[in-house]
């Protein structure tokens, strides 16, 4: 077939209509006076309905339309052309359609415009390219300036988290050190106990046994009881310190108790120290082991003595105190924000230096000579205070004086009455011959425990274990108390014992003696409510009076 | 020169006494006033000037807070006034620039004798029953667009953003030549005057002003340009035939024809209907 060579070649009107850009023409106020076809497709309008009908700036966006009036125009207007601006098209079908303008101003004779010719490409592709392209200029914009703000901080930062860092070395070293200290002291004290409690058991017998008319051998047995009660303090501090020590924490009022400790204090201080006791009004109550604060306050008391030698003021106060999160944040040692009983102990005297104060709590650090002092006072204050989830601070000014604040725990929700007093001086009372069976693995302290109850008026029966101990239940019915060590050798610890003692006796006293308290009985250092321990090394008249009440049913 | 009439390209030029300054709009620089100016030159000392951020204004001097309202840019036509102890001027302002000069002339009267105000506008956004012909969407919208031109990289923001020190000759050889803008500050500028709302300041303005009003000006309809003349006391309205937003470069010899009148007749023009 031959081909006509004119229609292999496209017309000019065909290029017009179906070029891959919108052609358009308009007049100067932007009435659309041609479109071609593709335009026509884009917007999805029919000729007829375009053209002469619609100004080119009615077919843009909002945006795109101020866009036109205050920037393209004009430009078109000053140039005469305006190459690749963007606008963007809003279509009959609601679709936009991002595009680029290229306009051509044409003019009559005398310069007057009179249309313009736009060429239109669809710029849908480009348009999400710059978008992200101005997308990553912007983040990398922000990322340059973040990164410039950090360089400019950066040292102040740098030595910031250091000192932050180091900070919490050093707390973190002092808090082990502690603990360190703690278990080697704990370990040394429980053994020392058990053997201070042979000690005090056999010197009382000696007494009680020696002749009369050897008085120079009474004397000698009475300062080695002496000697012994100071060794038995020493190492009842050191557990303190430890932590370790069984605390029997009942509902104090701390204001009563230290009302109750003035004349002690007096004594004490002696006449040259004058003594002011501040107690807060409304003090909530705590809940602290009675005999332990009563210690600690006399050690602070004696402590600031010693640093007033020539004389001085010692004010005890009591207030109700709120230690919140930002005070308990920046401690080394756990403490939890909340309200809290505070004592605080403070004196007129010689005051200490940072390096003192940072390891005044330390066991056997003392700046008092040989003799004098054995650096105990303050581990005992503070093993104390931690053992009963509180808080000790140091205040101190050389030569200005020093303030100790003690925080124990409010007691929320109990309304138990205070603890009394504990007796000072037990009375001596015996036994009227009921039965106790006596259970303790180390063979000297349970001839020293069975002896001296004996000797109190008691029936005494004896095992060295628990098994031994659940034989001779079944065969006494008789027995009116159960004394058991807490830790015992073979298997069952006094705990387990009194528990299957106490199922096949209901009722049945039971009454604790340990040096020690990491063990079933004491959770955390905590007599468990409604048991009865009597701590190692105990003495004679401890040992009895506390047997007599267990036996009469008076549990205090 | 002195830092202010560099800071704003500020040039003058001209054989008369009687100042005349000119202040572009939004979108433009003193450019588009080519075809208007050399019709006074030669009876008045004409004053042309870029805002900052546009032109060849020295965009380092912008700072956001201190152009964060009309005032910024009318503290600016003050300083040049000041620099070139301008009194008794002929203010001529283009769409937001007619409000930065009536804002100049509230402050400091004296130097302002006429105001001529093509396209003005005290609020773009409608409120109430007042028609300022944008809804705050659109505004919006406007703000989004313009980063379609600037990164188009042949787009009249372009040759600002490729005007960089290092290589000052790729800004010149890009296609759109007229109205630079920083695009940056063209958007803030853009937000500070689409937001704005100027309509109290009106009855405040004690000087003598012309309003010219375009046909089919989306930007400043003839709503708005009523609403002008009914405020500002004493002021006189002209309706162009002339269509769009930029009378002074479509219709520059009506422009000039209807300032003429204004500025001979010391007598206010009659409002035509
Ligand atoms: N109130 C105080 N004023 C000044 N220094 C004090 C005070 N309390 C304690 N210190 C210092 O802390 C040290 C340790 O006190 P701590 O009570 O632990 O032991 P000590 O008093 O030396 O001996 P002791 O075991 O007899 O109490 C003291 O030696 C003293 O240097
Ligand atoms: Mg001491």
């Amino acid at each position: 077939m031959k081909m006509d060579q004119g229609s292999l070649i496209e017309t000019a009107e065909e290029l017009y209509e179906s070029a891959p850009c919108g052609y358009l023409s308009t007049l100067p106020d932007g009435t659309i006076i041609r479109a071609n076809q593709t335009f026509l497709t884009w917007i999805g309008m029919d000729r007829q309905d375009l053209v002469g009908h619609t100004c080119f700036q009615d077919l843009l966006s909002v945006g795109a339309k101020i866009f036109y009036d205050t920037h393209l125009t004009p430009l078109l207007r000053m140039q005469g052309f305006v190459n690749e601006i963007a606008v963007d098209l809003t279509c009959t079908d609601g679709r936009v359609l991002p595009v680029l303008a290229n306009m051509v101003q044409k003019g009559d004779a005398n310069g007057r415009p009179m249309v313009h010719r736009i060429t239109l490409f669809n710029a849908t592709d480009r348009r999400k390219y710059e978008r992200e392209l101005l997308l990553a200029r912007q983040k990398a914009e922000q990322a340059t300036e973040e990164l410039k703000r950090l360089n400019e901080t950066l040292e102040e930062r740098v030595t910031e988290e250091v000192a932050e860092r180091l900070k919490a070395e050093e707390a973190l070293r002092q808090a082990q050190k502690m603990e360190a200290i703690g278990q080697l002291t704990g370990g040394i004290a429980h053994d020392f106990n058990n053997l201070l409690t042979i000690i005090v058991g056999n010197i009382e017998l000696l007494q009680r046994r020696l002749p009369e008319g050897s008085d120079r051998l009474q004397r000698a047995a009475t300062h080695a009881m002496e000697a012994t009660r100071r060794a038995a303090t020493l190492t009842q501090r050191l557990l303190a310190f430890s932590r370790r020590q069984p605390l029997d924490p009942k509902p104090i009022d701390v204001n009563k108790l230290v009302a109750g400790m003035s004349d002690l204090l007096r004594r004490t201080l002696g006449e040259v120290v004058v003594l002011e006791t501040v107690l807060g009004g409304g003090l909530w109550r705590s809940q602290a082991d009675p005999n332990q604060l009563e210690n600690a306050i006399l050690n602070l008391a004696v402590n600031a003595r010693d640093a007033m030698p020539d004389g001085g003021k010692l004010t005890i106060e009591t207030a109700n105190a709120r230690l919140d999160e930002a005070y308990v944040e920046v401690l080394a040692e756990p403490v939890p924000p909340g309200q809290y009983v505070l004592v605080a102990v403070s004196d007129t005297g010689s005051g200490m230096d940072k390096a003192t104060m940072e390891r005044v709590f330390e066991p056997f650090f003392t700046t008092k000579e040989v003799g004098k002092g054995t650096g105990l006072g303050l581990s005992q204050v503070y093993g104390f205070v931690r053992q009963s989830n509180g808080h000790v601070r140091i205040y101190s000014e050389l030569g200005e004086g020093t303030t100790i604040k003690v925080y124990l725990p409010r007691l929320i929700g109990s309304d138990e009455e205070p603890a009394e007093m504990p007796a000072k001086n037990p009375a001596m009372v015996r036994g009227m011959g009921e039965t106790i069976l006596v259970v303790e693995d180390e063979p000297d302290l349970r001839t020293y425990t069975t002896e001296a109850l004996r000797d109190l008026g008691y029936r005494v029966l004896e095992a060295g274990d628990g098994q031994g101990a659940l034989d001779i239940v079944a065969e006494h019915p008789e027995i009116d108390l159960l004394f058991t060590d807490v830790v015992l050798a073979g298997g069952m610890n006094g705990r387990a014992l009194s528990d299957e003692v106490s199922r096949r006796r209901p009722g049945l006293p039971v009454l604790y003696t340990t040096g020690y308290t990491q063990n079933a009985i004491v959770h955390h250092g905590r007599l468990d409510p409604g048991m009865h321990l009597i701590g190692k090394p105990f003495t004679y008249a401890e040992l009895a009076s506390k047997v007599r009440r267990m036996l009469d049913g008076d549990h205090l | 020169m002195s830092a202010v009439l560099k800071r704003n390209n500020v040039k003058v030029f001209g054989r008369g006494q009687t100042p005349m300054i000119f202040a572009h709009g939004y979108g433009c620089d003193q450019n588009m006033w080519r075809f208007i100016t050399p019709a006074f030159e030669d009876r008045y000392k004409i004053v042309l000037f870029d805002h900052i951020g546009h032109g060849h204004s020295d965009a380092a001097a912008f700072d956001p807070a201190q152009y964060g309202s009309l005032n910024g840019y009318a503290d600016d036509v003050l300083a040049i006034c000041r620099e070139l102890d301008l009194t008794d001027a002929v203010f001529v302002g283009h769409s937001v620039s007619a409000m930065i000069g009536v804002l100049a002339a509230i402050r400091e009267p004296e130097r302002f004798a006429q105001l001529v105000l093509i396209g003005p506008s005290p609020r773009y956004i409608d409120d109430g029953d007042y028609v300022g012909g944008f809804k705050r969407e659109d505004i919006e919208g406007l703000l989004d667009f313009l980063d379609s031109n600037h990164l188009g990289w042949s787009s009249t923001m372009a040759p600002v953003i490729m005007a960089n020190p290092e290589r000052p000759e790729l800004g010149e050889e890009l296609t759109n030549s007229f109205c630079r803008t920083d695009p940056d500050i063209a958007k803030h500028f853009a937000r500070v005057t689409f937001l704005s709302d100027n309509r109290a300041d009106l009855p405040l303005v004690k000087t003598r002003a012309l309003i010219l009003q375009c046909s089919h000006d989306a930007i400043a309809p003839e709503a708005v340009g009523r609403y002008m003349h009914q405020n500002l006391p004493g002021s006189e309205f002209i309706q162009l035939s002339a269509t769009g937003h930029c009378p002074n470069l479509s219709a520059p010899e009506e422009t000039i024809a209807a300032m003429e009148a204004f500025l001979r007749d010391p007598a206010p023009v009659k409002a035509v209907a």
